[in-house]
C-alpha cells in the first residue's frame, strides 16, 4: 500500500531538456491565449500540439517525476477520471495542489501534455487515458495505478477488431513486469480481464454492466463463454480454457459499493446513473489503494458534478436542456434510460470523432422510447428518423442543433448527443 | 395464414455492425402491409428452426465466424432450409462464411464456409472501409441503387455457380473489381454491412417476394426516399469518405 506523503522521486531531466521544455510551454501558452481570444475554446489541444512539435518527447519528460494513476477504457473515462482525481484531492487535503489532471478529457499523447505542462510541480497526475496511448503510458510513466472500466465496439471504422487494443495492453504489462501498475479492472468484462491477464496485481471490481454483446467469445481461445449463476449473480466462464469471471475485491450493489471487508459504502454521487456508481466503484477502488481514505475518497466524489460537461444543464432559447453524451451503442444503453423528458433531443453525427458509419443506430434499443416525442438532430438526423420509424417511436427532424432544443417548446429537455454535437452543445452553451 | 418467419442468426457472434437491423427491418416491412411476422433469434448452441422464410447472417471477428460456421455445421438445419427454397441474405462476414472458404488471422489460414454460394475470400490487399454505392438489376430488368456502409479486410471472388449481386460505382465491393456481393438461387450475399435493408427497401422487398414467391405491394416513405437522396448525394459528393 502506498502512503499520499510519498513524493514522487524528482524528474531526472537535463539542464537542455528542462530549457527546452520551458520555451515550448511558452509557446504553447501563448497560442492557446491566442486561441482563447479570439473565441476558438480553451486552446488546450493547440497548447498540446505546438508543445509537442517543438518538443517531440514532452509527453515522456513532462510524466517524470510524478505518482502517476492512469484511466482507460471505451467509457466512462472522463467521469471516472474525475471521481479519482476529486477522491485523491480530498485525500490531500491542503495539499490538493500537489494533483494535476487532464480534466478536460483531452486523453491522447498531446492532451495530456498539455495538462501536465500547466502543472508543472503536481508530482500526483490522475490522467484519462485513450485506449491507444495506455502501451505508451505503461512503458514511459510507469503508472503506480491504472483503472480498466470496459471494452466495447467503438468506431469500427477505425478501429477493425476490438481485440487488438487488449492485445497490446497485455504486451505492455507483460513487458512491464513486476515493476508494472497495480490494475484495477472490471471483472464483468471478459476482454478486460484476458487484457489485464499479464499484469503483476490487479484488484478485482464487480461492475453493473449493461452491455454484454461484445463479450459472447473468450478472447484467449474464441470458445463461447456461458453465462453461470453464482450467489443470485451472473458470472461469466469460459469452458474451453481457464479463463474465468475473477473472485472480485470490490463489488455492485445497487447503490452501494461492497468493500473487500465486506463493509457497504453509499458513493452518494451527483452524477445520474447506475454506471456510474460502477465508475465510482472503480475509482474508490483505485484512491484507496493509492492511500486515500474511505470517507475522504467518498467526500471528494460528492463533489463532481458535471465531468467535462458530460450532464450538465445549459439554457437554448427558454429551454433547459441537460447534456449526456453517448459514443457508442454501450454508451447509448446506458444514456437512453437516463434520458426522460418528452420530448427527448437525439443528435447524430458522423464525422471522423463520431465514426463514420452510423450501422450502430441499430444496436441502440430505441424502442424503449415508444410513446414520447423525439427530435431528431444533426447532420445523421434522417439516419435515426428512419431507425425510430422502424422502432414504431415518434420523431419529427430539426437539423440545426440549437433550434433542435429551442424550438421543443418544453421548459426542460435532455439531450443524448454523439462526440461531436456534445461538444458543439457545450461551446454554444459557453461551457467549454 | 402461418406468420411469415424471419431467422437471426446468431446475432451475438454476427452482429457487430447492427445487422440486426435487417431482421427488424424484414418484419416491420410485412407488418406495415398487413402480414403476419415472426422474429425468431437463434443464439449459438439454439437449434436454428427449419421452418424461416428469410434467414440473415451479420458481420463478426474472426473468431466469431469460426465460431458460427461450427454452430451451423453442427446443427445442420440451414442447409435443409435453403433447399427448400428459403432465402438466406448474409452479409460482409456473413457473406464470407455461407461460402467455400475464408481466412483468418494474421497468417491467412484457410477456413472451410457452408458452401452455401460459389465465392471464395482471401484477404484482401487494402481494407475496404466506407461508404459504397452499386447499381443492382432487379428481377424485372430495371436498376436500383444500393448504398451502405462497407467494412472488411477479406476479398471475395467469385465461381461458376454464383453471379454478381451489383456493380460498384463507389467503393470497394468483392474484390475492388468493381462488383459487389453474390447470388446462387435463394442465397444472396453482400458487403454493405449492418442495416443494409434500412437503406434499401427494394431490396428488402425482392427478399420477402422471393420467400414469399409473390408480389408484394408497394409501401411508399418519403422519410426513406429523403435518407437514399441524401447517403447518394453524399457519397457522389465526398466518395468514400
Ligand atoms: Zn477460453
Amino acid at each position: 500500500m502506498s502512503a499520499l506523503t510519498t513524493k514522487a522521486a524528482p524528474a531526472a531531466l537535463s539542464v537542455g531538456e528542462r530549457l527546452r521544455l520551458r520555451l515550448a510551454i511558452t509557446a504553447g501558452n501563448a497560442a492557446a491565449l491566442a486561441s482563447r481570444l479570439a473565441g476558438k475554446g480553451s486552446g488546450a489541444s493547440v497548447r498540446g500540439q505546438i508543445l509537442t512539435r517543438l518538443v517531440p518527447d514532452a509527453f515522456d519528460l513532462l510524466l517524470q517525476g510524478r505518482r502517476v494513476l492512469s484511466v482507460s477504457g471505451t467509457n466512462g473515462k472522463t467521469t471516472t477520471t474525475h471521481l479519482l482525481a476529486a477522491a485523491v484531492r480530498a485525500g490531500l487535503g491542503s495539499d490538493a495542489a500537489r494533483l494535476v489532471t487532464n480534466a478536460d478529457g483531452a486523453n491522447l499523447h498531446y492532451g495530456i501534455a498539455s495538462a501536465l505542462s500547466q502543472a508543472r510541480r503536481a508530482d500526483i497526475a490522475v490522467i484519462e487515458t485513450d485506449e491507444r496511448v495506455v502501451s505508451d503510458m505503461i512503458a514511459v510513466a510507469r503508472p503506480e495505478i491504472l483503472v480498466l472500466l470496459n471494452f466495447s465496439r467503438d468506431q469500427l471504422d477505425r478501429h477493425h477488431e476490438i481485440k487488438a487494443l487488449g492485445r497490446a495492453w497485455r504486451v505492455a504489462l507483460e513487458k512491464a513486469g513486476s515493476a508494472g501498475p497495480t490494475i484495477v479492472a472490471n471483472a464483468c468484462d471478459p476482454l478486460v480481464v484476458w487484457s489485464a491477464g499479464t499484469a503483476a496485481r490487479v484488484i478485482w471490481v464487480e461492475t453493473d454492466t449493461v452491455w454484454h454483446a461484445d463479450g459472447a467469445l473468450c478472447p484467449a481461445c474464441g470458445e463461447l463463454l456461458v453465462r453461470v449463476p453464482a450467489d443470485g449473480r451472473d458470472t461469466w466462464d469460459c469452458p474451453g480454457c481457464e479463463l474465468t469471471q475473477p473472485a472480485s475485491d470490490y463489488r455492485v450493489e445497487g447503490t452501494k459499493i461492497v468493500l473487500p471487508d465486506g463493509k457497504r459504502v453509499s458513493p452518494d454521487l451527483q452524477v445520474p446513473g447506475s454506471f456510474n456508481i460502477s465508475n465510482a466503484a472503480c475509482a474508490l477502488a483505485a484512491a484507496i489503494e493509492f492511500g486515500v481514505g474511505i470517507d475522504a475518497a467518498l467526500a471528494g466524489m460528492h463533489t463532481v458534478t458535471s465531468p467535462a460537461g458530460r450532464f450538465a444543464t445549459a439554457r437554448f432559447g427558454s429551454t433547459d436542456a441537460r447534456l449526456l453524451l453517448a459514443k457508442n451503442p454501450a454508451g447509448w444503453a446506458e444514456a437512453l434510460p437516463l434520458a426522460q423528458s418528452d420530448p427527448v433531443v437525439l443528435a447524430i453525427d458522423s464525422v471522423a470523432a463520431d465514426g463514420k458509419d452510423v450501422s450502430w443506430l441499430w444496436d441502440v434499443e430505441y424502442e424503449q422510447l415508444a410513446g414520447r416525442q423525439v427530435i431528431c438532430t444533426g447532420p445523421r438526423a434522417q439516419d435515426l428518423a428512419v431507425r425510430l420509424s422502424y422502432a414504431g417511436v415518434e420523431h419529427t427532424i430539426t437539423r440545426d442543433l440549437e433550434d433542435a432544443i429551442a424550438t421543443s417548446g418544453a421548459a426542460a429537455v435532455d439531450v443524448i448527443a454523439t462526440y461531436t454535437p456534445f461538444q458543439a452543445l457545450l461551446k454554444m452553451a459557453g461551457l467549454r | 395464414m402461418k406468420p411469415v418467419e424471419i431467422v437471426l442468426v446468431y446475432q451475438s457472434l454476427l452482429g457487430i455492425y447492427g445487422d440486426r437491423g435487417n431482421a427488424m427491418v424484414l418484419r416491420k416491412r410485412l407488418e406495415w402491409r398487413g402480414i403476419d411476422a415472426t422474429l425468431t433469434i437463434v443464439e449459438p448452441g439454439d437449434v436454428v428452426p427449419s421452418t424461416g422464410a428469410v434467414y440473415l447472417l451479420g458481420g463478426g471477428e474472426d473468431a466469431a465466424q469460426i465460431s458460427a460456421v461450427k454452430g451451423l455445421k453442427s446443427d445442420g438445419h440451414i442447409f435443409g432450409a435453403v433447399e427448400r427454397g428459403a432465402v438466406l441474405f448474409a452479409v460482409c462476414a456473413g457473406l464470407q462464411i455461407v461460402g467455400n472458404t475464408f481466412t483468418v488471422g494474421e497468417h491467412d489460414e484457410v477456413i472451410e464456409g457452408l458452401g452455401l454460394l460459389d465465392v471464395d475470400t482471401r484477404r484482401g490487399d487494402v481494407r475496404a472501409v466506407g461508404e459504397i454505392l452499386t447499381h443492382w438489376t432487379k428481377p424485372d430488368g430495371t436498376e436500383s441503387l444500393i448504398t451502405g456502409f462497407e467494412n472488411h479486410g477479406g476479398f471475395t471472388t467469385l465461381g461458376p455457380k454464383a453471379q454478381p449481386l451489383a456493380r460498384v460505382e463507389i467503393g470497394i465491393g468483392n474484390a475492388n473489381d468493381g462488383v459487389d456481393g453474390a447470388v446462387q438461387g435463394t442465397v444472396i450475399g453482400t458487403y454493405p454491412h449492418g442495416p443494409a435493408l434500412a437503406r434499401n427497401p427494394e431490396l428488402a422487398d425482392h427478399l420477402l417476394e422471393l420467400a414469399l414467391g409473390r408480389q408484394l405491394d408497394p409501401l411508399p416513405n418519403p422519410e426513406l426516399d429523403e435518407l437514399r437522396r441524401q447517403r447518394i448525394a453524399h457519397v457522389r459528393k465526398h466518395g468514400r469518405g
